[in-house]
């Protein structure tokens, strides 16, 4: 059997429509810093019997259900879009990063699953008609699935938030990638179980019995790809890189193992996609997988894969007959509350504070593509319907979209400032009087005192004492003297000098901002970001002295914002 | 003074000789005291032969002790070591241990992961000891790696070290992720670009916070998998001494099998390789 010209003609053009709608709309919802799956799942949404089959029925049966070989080619690309997606989900999990990162983030990862799947478990075992469930065989998976939808977190809308909040690279962002690693990992392995349990795909359930014996082949497969495999993997990359070509040859060894290990789980019983999963952080975690391989792939799956298979989710339902608002909103709840308040917890107990634990929380709420993919498994294989798919893939996109105004909202009201800017308060910008050095840090040392309510003395001894060792005169009128001592929070006061003081500066300039910074003495690595971040904003002369021209201590701050 | 008392775990192999060698310098340089710990039996036969050891490297007696006790190698070193408060552990080490060996933990790995005080490992140990003209000192802004630099440049000061490479280390996990949404390698390339940027600034604050004066400086920032950029560079610029502040969390057969930083050097050392611990580590 093959297929027509007619056939493939029509394939290509719905492939084309499929790849065009993503891409628009995915950039139009990156306009507005959202995640790209949004727009794809909307254009999904716009070419399937939601929009266009409701508008233009014919359009969408002969681009979409003409032919059932179409159907099928349709069906195997899409197959093959979501094992790629999850297999270079798992290169980028880096189990080390949890282990690295220690008790907070195990904290906020095991919180962030044990909550949120206790509060859908048992919302759903107890209350199975909300969610359309009658059939009573079906209570206890479906409560499982609930469970688990809610427990689940999007690697990839997270990591993608942090970039754009800016925050990857600071604490709590390397705390929210490692949780969300780890959390995505053992989200799936819940899930597979799941899967596992429901005897046949095709909707004819036979519950528990094949349980025991794929749980165990499971848990085999897991131990022995993430500890034997990535030693086998980690011996043959570096042999691959100097034997065949490079960078195709080892592009295309990661894809086939990643598909053989998604045949080897699908035979077993557990879905394709978490054999690829599996194998995905395997290789990923091999140090001779370079950057610039990785890359290539993301670029590979995530521009020509994942747009085909998000795009298919909205081709199978419709969302405006389906969608009941009941379900939608129970979901929307259990959600946030799980998430929000089980990683927060999980978070406050790790160390950190009221605000940073909600931020954290609301963080790892964002559920993206991994919750899409889950919601079209269980979908697919009979375990939900149409209702509480809607209702999963609305929740999902909400969630994504609340992630990152929420994170920034309990972020900017955090007391841990860390940048110069977020420090500064205008009443501690004041015009210096003193003409000495010593006179003027001594005159912020009195002013700073009085604000954090220290000994003045004790202030300046430590700073005087750094003062000595190397002059903090740096270059375009700047000083920055510093010490660390022991405070709760860091603290800076500025100095205006019209005339300039000798600091015995780089370039020989005398100073006329002296700033002052104290930070904690437990945390060098703070002083040296804020030092950096002081230099940084008056980088240059021309903005100094646009600076100076600042008329009080408001108007500085507005100047400097407007730099940043 | 750098280290003021020092130990070598002795054992009667073929590099002996070389190992009190190299301790021999090391006890002139930092004008120290010795202590040779034996986890074995102390026969007639064995003192002798430890006699002869000293008598022809000549060690300075008078600020040399022999300790001799039996029991598991590993475990008899870190305690007398405990109880002689010494400060700086000398051993020898393979570059590279068996597969095995790695995962059970030979008794140099052993040391390196659970000593209290500071350990120096000399996997080539000469009979002529040479002084470390290239130091590598491993930075991550910390309290500890601001103690191990400064350990590392009163001991390059001694050395009369030709060079210090201050090495910063830093990798973004799921940072290719982000290409998904733009769609482009670009925008992850030039935030990888900043943020080196970001981290080279860091270091020569660092450094300069430092003041450290009389040698030649040098600063690297690597993006890659912490441990195993750093002993990759070290191995290709072929530096003497690695010196680095032990890690916070104490080392477990777990981290052996998901590897990360300081098990990466552990796994194949790069050169000599000096572990600093603060003193409340010790106490």
């Amino acid at each position: 059997m093959s297929l027509s010209t007619k056939e493939i003609t029509i394939f290509f053009l719905s492939i084309s429509a499929m790849l065009l709608f993503a891409r628009g709309f995915g950039e139009l919802l990156r306009k507005f810093k959202q995640p790209l799956v949004i727009g794809e799942i909307i254009a999904g949404i716009i070419l399937g019997p939601t929009v266009l089959g409701s508008l233009f029925p014919n359009l969408f049966t002969s681009l979409f259900q003409s032919f059932p070989n179409i159907s099928i080619a349709l069906q195997g690309i899409t197959v093959l879009a979501v094992t790629m997606l999850m297999l270079v989900s798992g290169l980028e999990v880096d189990l080390t990063l949890a282990i690295r990162q220690g008790k907070a983030a195990s904290l906020i990862s095991l919180m962030g699953i044990i909550f949120p799947f206790v509060v859908g478990f048992f919302a759903a075992y107890l209350f199975p008609e909300t969610f359309g469930i009658t059939n009573s065989k079906m209570r206890l998976v479906f409560s499982l699935f609930v469970g688990t939808a809610l427990s689940i977190t999007a690697l990839p809308v997270v990591a993608r938030t942090l970039m754009d909040l800016n925050i990857f690279k600071t604490e709590i962002g390397l705390l929210i990638i490692a949780s969300a690693m780890f959390n995505d990992l053992i989200g799936w392995i819940i899930f597979s179980v799941i899967l596992a349990t429901i005897g046949s795909r095709a909707g004819d359930f036979d519950f528990g019995t094949p349980t025991g014996g794929l749980v165990l082949s499971l848990g085999i497969f897991v131990v022995l790809t993430l500890f034997i495999g990535r030693k086998i993997i980690n011996y043959i990359l570096p042999i691959l890189e100097r034997k065949i070509t490079y960078p195709g040859g080892v592009l295309n060894f990661v894809l086939i193992l990643g598909f053989l290990g998604a045949a080897l789980t699908e035979h077993l019983g557990i879905h394709a996609i978490f054999g690829a999963f599996i194998v995905g952080i395997t290789i990923g975690d091999s140090v001779h997988l370079k950057e610039e391989a990785r890359e290539i792939l993301q670029q590979f799956v995530t521009n020509i894969f994942a747009p085909l298979f998000f795009v298919s989710i909205g081709l199978r339902v419709n969302f405006i007959q389906n969608f009941d608002l009941q379900i939608v909103l129970i979901f929307l709840v259990l959600a946030f509350v799980g998430k929000v308040i089980g990683c927060g917890i999980g978070a406050y107990w790790g160390g950190m504070n009221k605000e940073d634990s909600l931020a954290i929380g609301f963080g790892m709420n964002s559920r993206g593509a991994m919750e899409i993919v889950l919601g079209i498994l269980a979908f697919q294989s009979g375990l939900i319907q149409e209702k509480v798919f809607v209702a999963i893939v609305i929740m999902a996109l909400v969630t994504s979209i609340s992630s990152a105004p929420m994170m920034s909202f309990f972020l900017k009201r955090s007391k841990k400032k860390l940048t110069f800017i977020e420090l500064l308060k205008p009443e501690n910008i004041f015009l210096a009087k003193s003409n000495s050095k010593e006179e003027v840090i001594k005159e912020l040392c009195e002013h700073l005192a009085l604000k954090i309510k220290m000994n003045p003395q004790k202030i300046f001894s430590e700073v005087w004492k750094r003062e000595q060792q190397i002059s903090t005169g740096l270059a375009n009128h700047l000083a920055i003297p510093h010490a660390r001592m022991n405070i709760q929070h860091p603290a800076v006061a500025v100095a205006i000098h019209r005339i300039g003081i000798d600091f015995d500066s780089l370039d020989g300039l005398p100073a006329k901002i002296i700033v002052l910074l104290i930070t904690q003495v437990n945390e060098p690595e703070l002083q040296l970001k804020i030092l950096a971040d002081i230099s940084k904003k008056f980088g240059s002369l021309e903005w100094v002295k646009k600076m100076l021209e600042a008329k009080d201590g408001e108007e500085l701050i507005s100047k400097l914002k407007q730099l940043s | 003074m750098v280290f003021k008392k020092m130990a070598l775990a002795v054992t009667f192999s073929p590099n002996v000789r070389a190992l009190l060698s190299e301790v021999k310098r090391l006890q002139k340089i930092f004008n120290s005291e010795l202590v040779l710990i034996h986890a074995g039996e102390q026969t007639i036969e064995t003192e002798k032969e430890l006699d002869e050891l000293i008598e022809t490297t000549g060690l300075n007696r008078a600020k040399c002790k022999t300790v001799w006790q039996k029991g598991d190698a590993a475990k008899v070193i870190l305690s007398v070591c405990a109880q002689e408060n010494v400060d700086l552990l000398v051993a020898g080490a393979m570059a590279r241990e068996s597969f095995l060996k790695y995962y059970i933990g030979s008794v140099a790995r052993t040391i390196m992961r659970e000593s209290k005080c500071s350990v120096l490992l000399l996997p080539n140990p000469t009979t002529e000891s040479k002084a470390h003209k290239k130091f590598c000192v491993s930075i991550d802004f910390s309290s500890l790696s601001e103690i191990a630099a400064k350990k590392a440049y009163e001991f390059a000061k001694l050395e009369n070290a030709d060079e210090m490479i201050f090495i910063r280390e830093f990798q973004l996990p799921a940072l290719a992720i982000t290409i998904y949404d733009s769609g482009s390698t670009e925008e992850a390339g030039k935030k990888r670009l900043n943020w080196y940027k970001e981290e080279e600034e860091k270091m020569e604050l660092f450094i300069r916070e430092m003041n450290f004066a009389g040698i030649n400086l040098k600063k690297v920032c690597l993006y890659g998998k912490q441990g195993w950029e750093t002993g990759n560079y070290i191995r290709e610029n072929h530096g003497d001494i690695f010196v680095t502040s032990s890690p916070v969390k104490k080392l477990k057969f777990f981290n052996r099998i998901f590897q990360h930083d300081l098990e990466f050097v552990f796994r194949e050392l790069p050169c000599q390789l000096l572990i600093i611990k603060s003193e409340e580590e010790k106490s």
